[in-house]
């Protein structure tokens, strides 16, 4: 006859009980204070977003409005250049064809670019 | 007009669509064409190729800038020419640029 194995029993008595009820997280808002919590956030939100956009709008209309008052000083600021080059650039055609001979300024050899347009009307040599 | 190309019937087809590549939209050329084509319609085409030469002349040189680009040919030709036989120096060999916020 052999020895009796050792065998891992349970103690005497059985083991302790085991707790195993569940332990919920503290809670510090209900549903419904969370809801509202989120409703006066918004509520904040909103009232900047409307004064932010109001003055968005503000500075949008005074600067199309500036704009709109310049515009005219530029483009006819940017006529009178063009004007003052062009007469620039009939000046230095003339002292540049000084010494061709039969070399009127503004004509081709003395022949006028267009027979039937007279010499003062201006004619912009543009694709327009 | 030795390019003018012209149908041998006029039928309300060739009316519609022979208007199509004209100069008459906006460009700088359309009073030249429209004083030639209203020449050439008083006249007939036989009669105002001598008659209307003159519009005709206009409307092809303000088409292809003849005259226009010979003029500004020769001159860069004698600037350059200037500035090699040092009638120029090479300072001025150009005029100076115009401003960028002209046209």
């Amino acid at each position: 006859m052999a020895a009796t194995p050792t065998q891992d029993l349970p103690p005497k008595g059985g083991y302790a009980p085991v707790n195993f009820t569940r332990i919920p997280a503290r809670s510090y808002f209900n549903g419904y204070q969370l809801f509202a919590g989120f409703g006066v956030v918004s509520a904040v939100a909103c009232y900047m977003y409307y004064k932010t956009y109001s003055l968005v709008r503000r500075e949008d209309i005074e600067m199309r409005s500036g704009r709109l008052a310049v515009e005219p000083l530029l483009l006819a600021e940017r006529d009178r250049e063009f004007l003052k080059q062009i007469r620039r650039n009939r000046d230095e055609e003339a002292r540049l064809m000084a010494n061709v001979e039969g070399w009127e300024v503004g004509t081709y050899h003395g022949e006028r670019i267009y027979k039937t347009i007279p010499s003062e009307r201006f004619m912009r040599s543009s694709n327009q | 007009m030795a390019a003018h190309i012209a149908p041998a019937f006029r039928t309300p087809m060739t009316d519609l669509v022979g208007s199509v590549m004209t100069h008459q939209t906006g460009s700088r050329c359309a009073d030249f064409e429209m004083r030639a084509m209203e020449c050439l319609e008083a006249y007939g085409v036989q009669r105002g190729r001598v008659r209307c030469v003159d519009y005709l002349d206009d409307l092809r040189e303000c088409t292809f800038k003849i005259k226009q680009l010979a003029r500004v040919s020769e001159m860069r030709v004698e600037r350059h020419r200037q500035w090699l036989m040092g009638e120029r120096s090479s300072e001025d060999h150009y005029a100076p640029p115009a401003r960028s916020d002209a046209y």
